[in-house]
């Protein structure tokens, strides 16, 4: 720990760093939606699919974001499970007009809940309907059924929902707002 | 090469002050857990690290399952920015990458690192992305690998250059398409960048010997920056030059002898030394067409680097072995440098000034190597004794200096191999010349008084057995012989019995001494050393000279595996007849020869033959003889084995029954039995549109000669060989055993679609092809022997079907070519070194010893001479055997 750091902590004010992770089908638009929050010179021209997983750094407010952005195809989400530990929350994407595998999405939902290493805790679980653009969109209301939130499985966990569009960056913000306060939250409670 | 002294250094260091000695892996498994600490302190995950890849290179070998554990904990320091660390992460990968599951999870972050912007990152990333990427996997990175050759950052296009040419072992076809960015390459600035490039556009290449031409006559013309790449781009020309057989007029060669004029050192030395490989491969290479290489290695001999000059010389005293005229014009350069305080280029100079000097300056020579011969290597102690060996045979004159020089040598430490070249040297100068024979035997007497090495000491026993009694005073080796019964260990021991009683078998007066000393032996400990004497003292002691030839100083003629199997099979079934040892197979004796050429005996070195029974018992490894194969491929065809042929006595080299490159190939074996031939046509179909069935042979037999059986071979499938019998019943009267027929391979056609290789219709249609004559030869029906004692051999079987005639052998006017031809045509044995004709010589006799199927003993006495008035050589041969048809049918075959 460098002196800053022991300072910081000494005085009550530690630094804000947090893991999240960024999970959900293949193409959903994960690599997408961080690809925004990069600062303009880190920013990927054009985003290809993400084999294995890839991890970003970027602030938002005053949280000091780490991103492990992972792979959605099939081959590679039982990996997941190894980065379940050292997160502090968990950012799951859905393609919105991908309805035809909403019911997939909402099975390996189930399983990353019932996953021991996330069963146990209370983190927070950002739900992105993303590519509301797209004309045949499910609404969030909609993904909510679909996922089953309503459900019992996630009511010791605070969740929200949030439509975006990751290729403009609308309702981006609205998601990472709630993320950051329930994270500081949850840091302030540690102490 | 091993460097010439023990770095003293490495010694001292020995293991203390490492910190890494007592690592335990699971240990540091354990501390490795801290990789999924969030903030990563990198110092210490370097650290951890640093661990994991000392303990993987010291030879631990982690699980799978940790492996995997590991290399996950690991892909979380990604997070981290540090340098050090994320190139510690890279090695990491590359390490892990074969052990652990699900390496691929890092490809996007490579890829990223791959392109991204820390300089730092790439190459490495590089490496570590194509350790873990499969086929499947690579065409999702291809796009990034092709820009990453092209790159403009020379060490990330190296390392995609070099990752390529290792992925082309799993990936070929996909690492041909970046054919066109590793030509872009070739045309880099950078001299590392262009010799990769080249070395994968090669590699591409390597299998299209036209493509590899192309290349080649482009790269010559471009003028290569990178001395590497020329280098290189010469080994690739000299390949190419063997692989064609190119003239002397071959662009290749030119531009190889352009590079001679290269600015480069290294180039040069390259040139020079693909010009000296290539011209003294070819026989006939003249002093003068080796002139440029060697005067440019000349020079090199006087560089201030010791590199050069070690290298220059080393070269120059390959060119010496061949072609010592050539290398006479450095003579002075090399004097200067038997003088080099470095001790191995020393040691070349002196090698290659006794190759090439005079008879006058080999006691100098000699004198100046005793001054150092101690202080250098077994190595290069080595290359000494290579040279004496070669003075030996140049200068017969000279074998009292060369023979007291190897006796030292001897006396002084050394290795086994050492001891073994020291050995060998003596032993070749006495074979070569009678009258150092006395001497050298007495040295070699000295040195097993106190030889540590049982091999060698068997060896020397052994020649000392075969060379001692034809000596002038025999009894005088005897006393060192018996030494060895006192002292040695059993080997030796038994190895010395054998010895004993060749002195036994051939001189009458040590006979009964040698009786008593053998009876000693019976009381001996080991049960091999007791066998042989009680063996020995029974034969010897009946005193007939029969028995000795044929029990004691002949080698057993049989294969021992061979031998070994028809004993087994003899006891699992007994029956009343005794055992018939001519039922055995015959070892061949160019098979056994061959295997010891194998076991690496240096060229021109003639290691002791080991004859003795039980010496070849000993020595022979028990594998399967090419014979039992095939004994027992055709057990396994069930209409062959039905016919109860024997044992199998000789299968000969396959023959070519087609042109190569021809519609069909067809090669044919020839089985000979004691009464019966199955010849295996061993047949290719090179037609992908053809699928041939019902494939046989249809065979002219002479008269006398009876079809028994065919195997016709079902399928021909494109590419895939197939196998047709047929067995022939011998004509009773072996006089008429030798014959020609004529032969035509008969199938259906079914024309098939290449790519599946599925027949397009039902129906086919009837062909033929026509084959080549099959003919039974001599040579077929013959089996080698060797004879030790041809002479005695020759009384033995005695004049009763003794037949001799005259013949004119008019397409034959060297005496070499001659021996070589009528020994290969009889397929016998050439005995007493009679191969051998002395360089000079008008007339030779050739002294050959065979079986003939059946089991009959034959030799044959030829006398050649070159006859002066019609050009040629004339023929006297004399065939005794056991059999007068034998006889006759020799005769026949060569008339
Ligand atoms: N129309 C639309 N396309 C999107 C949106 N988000 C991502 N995409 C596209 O969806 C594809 C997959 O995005 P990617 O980020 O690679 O998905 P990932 O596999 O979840 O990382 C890309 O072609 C994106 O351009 C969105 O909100 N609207
Ligand atoms: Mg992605």
């Amino acid at each position: 720990m460098g002196l800053f750091d022991k300072l910081a902590s000494f005085l009550g004010i530690r630094r804000k760093d947090c893991n999240v992770l960024v999970v959900g089908l293949d193409n959903s638009g994960k690599s997408t939606v961080l690809n925004h929050f990069k600062s303009p010179d880190c920013k990927d021209s054009n985003v290809v699919p993400t084999i294995g997983f890839s991890v970003e750094k970027f602030k938002y407010k005053n949280v000091h974001f780490t991103a492990w952005d992972m792979s959605g195809q099939g081959r590679y989400r039982n990996l997941w499970e190894h980065y379940y530990s050292d997160c502090q929350g968990v950012i799951y994407v859905v393609d919105s007009a991908d309805k035809l595998r909403l019911a997939v999405a909402k099975d390996e939902l189930d399983i990353l809940l019932k996953h021991p290493e996330i069963k146990s805790r209370s983190l927070p679980i950002l739900v992105l309907a993303n590519k509301m653009d797209l004309r045949d969109a499910l609404s969030p209301v909609k993904i909510v059924q679909g996922l089953g939130l309503d459900q019992d499985l996630v009511k010791d966990k605070p969740w929200q929902i949030a439509a975006t569009n990751a290729l403009t960056g609308d309702g981006l913000a609205a998601g990472a707002d709630w993320l950051s306060d329930q994270i500081q939250l949850n840091l302030s409670r540690r102490k | 090469m091993s460097s010439f002294r023990k770095d003293k250094k490495d010694e001292e260091e020995g293991g203390s002050g490492n910190p890494f000695n007592n690592l335990e892996k699971a240990s540091v498994l354990q501390e490795a857990r801290a990789f999924n600490d969030t903030p990563v302190n990198p110092r210490k995950c370097t650290q951890i690290l640093t661990k994991i890849l000392y303990l993987i290179n010291q030879g631990e070998t982690l699980g799978a399952r940790e492996a995997t554990d590991a290399f996950f904990a690991m892909t979380k320091l990604f997070q981290s920015k540090d340098v050090i660390l994320r190139r510690m992460v890279y090695l990491g990968i590359k390490e892990l990458a074969p052990i652990a599951e699900d390496v691929i999870i890092v490809t996007s972050i490579l890829t990223k690192d791959m392109t991204g912007k820390e300089d730092l990152y790439r190459p490495a990333a590089i490496r570590a992305l194509c350790a873990i990427t499969d086929t499947t996997m690579l065409q999702a990175i291809e796009r990034y690998m092709r820009q990453a050759i092209v790159d403009k950052i020379p060490a990330v296009s190296c390392a995609a250059l070099v990752s390529s040419l290792h992925m082309c072992q799993y990936s070929g076809e996909i690492v041909k398409r970046w054919v066109n960015e590793a030509q872009e390459a070739v045309n880099s600035d950078n001299i590392m960048v262009q010799y990769h490039a080249l070395g994968l556009l090669y590699h591409i290449r390597k299998s299209d010997r036209l493509a590899v031409s192309k290349l080649v006559t482009k790269c010559t013309r471009m003028v290569l920056k990178s001395p590497y790449a020329a280098c290189l781009l010469i080994r690739i020309a000299c390949r190419l030059i063997k692989e064609e057989e190119t003239g002397p007029d071959s662009p290749y060669l030119e531009f190889i002898e352009s590079c001679l004029r290269h600015k480069s050192e290294i180039v040069i030395y390259e040139a020079a030394q693909a010009l000296v490989n290539l011209k003294t491969s070819t026989s006939s290479t003249s002093s003068r067409e080796l002139g440029p290489a060697v005067s440019v290695l000349q020079l090199f001999c006087s560089s201030p680097k010791p590199t050069l000059r070690f290298a220059a010389v080393r070269t120059l005293n390959k060119v010496a072995m061949t072609n010592p005229a050539a290398v006479a014009a450095c003579n002075l350069d090399l004097e200067n440098l038997i003088t080099d305080v470095n001790r191995s280029i020393a040691t070349l100079a002196i090698t290659t000034l006794l190759k090439t000097g005079a008879e006058s300056s080999v006691d100098r020579l000699m004198k100046q190597i005793a001054t150092f011969v101690s202080e250098i290597s077994d190595e290069f102690k080595i290359v000494v004794v290579g040279a004496i060996r070669a003075l030996g045979t140049k200068f017969p004159r000279k074998h009292g200096v060369l023979m007291n020089f190897l006796s030292s040598l001897l006396r002084d430490e050394g290795g086994l191999e050492y001891k073994a070249a020291i050995a060998d040297t003596i032993i070749t100068i006495i074979s070569d010349n009678p009258e150092a024979k006395e001497a050298g035997l007495s040295h070699l007497c000295e040195f097993i008084e106190d030889c540590e090495h049982t091999s060698l000491a068997v060896r020397i026993l052994h020649l000392l057995g075969k060379e001692g009694p034809r000596t002038k005073q025999p009894s005088r080796y005897i006393r060192f012989i018996y030494n060895r019964v006192i002292l040695e260990n059993a080997s030796v021991r038994a190895a010395a019995v054998s010895a004993l009683a060749k002195f036994g078998a051939l001189c009458d007066d040590l006979l009964p001494a040698i009786l008593v000393l053998l009876a000693r032996c019976r009381m001996d400990t080991d049960d091999e050393v007791r066998d042989r004497a009680t063996y020995y003292y029974a034969i010897l002691d009946q005193q007939s000279r029969a028995l000795n030839s044929q029990y004691i100083l002949n080698p057993l003629p049989v294969s021992v595996t061979s031998l070994e199997k028809a004993l087994h099979l003899y006891t699992l079934d007994p029956v009343d007849t005794p055992f018939d040892i001519k039922s055995v197979p015959l070892a061949l004796e160019s098979e056994t020869a061959e295997a010891e050429k194998k076991a690496g005996a240096p060229e021109g070195s003639r290691t002791i033959q080991i004859e003795s029974t039980f010496e070849m018992l000993q020595a022979a490894e028990p594998t399967a003889t090419r014979l039992d194969v095939f004994a027992s491929q055709l057990a396994n065809v069930p209409s062959v084995a039905a016919l109860n042929l024997g044992p199998l006595f000789k299968s000969s080299q396959p023959s070519d029954l087609t042109e190569s490159e021809t519609e069909y190939v067809v090669q044919c074996i020839k089985h000979v039995f004691s009464r019966h031939v199955v010849l295996q046509f061993d047949c290719t179909n090179t037609l992908s549109d053809q699928l041939l069935e019902n494939v046989h042979v249809a065979l002219e037999a002479p008269e006398g000669w009876e079809i028994l059986a065919e195997v016709p071979c079902p399928r021909l499938e494109y590419n895939v060989s197939g196998t047709v019998y047929i067995v022939l019943r011998m004509p009773e009267e072996i006089s008429e055993c030798l014959g020609s027929f004529t032969a035509v391979l008969k199938y259906k056609v079914r024309d098939c679609d290449p790519a599946t290789g599925l027949p397009d219709s039902d129906d086919g249609y009837n062909d033929e092809y026509a084959l080549e004559d099959v003919e039974i030869s001599v040579a077929d029906q013959v089996q080698r022997v060797m004879k030790t004692d041809f002479a005695m051999a020759w009384e033995e079987i005695g004049p009763t079907n003794e037949l001799e005639d005259t013949y004119a052998l008019t397409a034959l006017n060297k005496l070499d070519d001659a021996v070589r031809t009528v020994v290969q045509f009889l397929g016998m044995q050439a005995c007493d070194r009679t191969d051998r004709v002395p360089p000079g010589k008008s007339t030779h006799a050739l002294l050959l010893a065979g079986v003939f199927r059946g089991g009959y003993e034959v030799l044959v006495r030829t006398k050649l001479a070159m006859s002066p008035q019609t050009e040629g050589v004339t023929m006297h041969l004399c065939v005794r055997s056991e059999d007068p048809s034998v006889s006759e049918l020799i005769t026949q075959a060569v008339g």
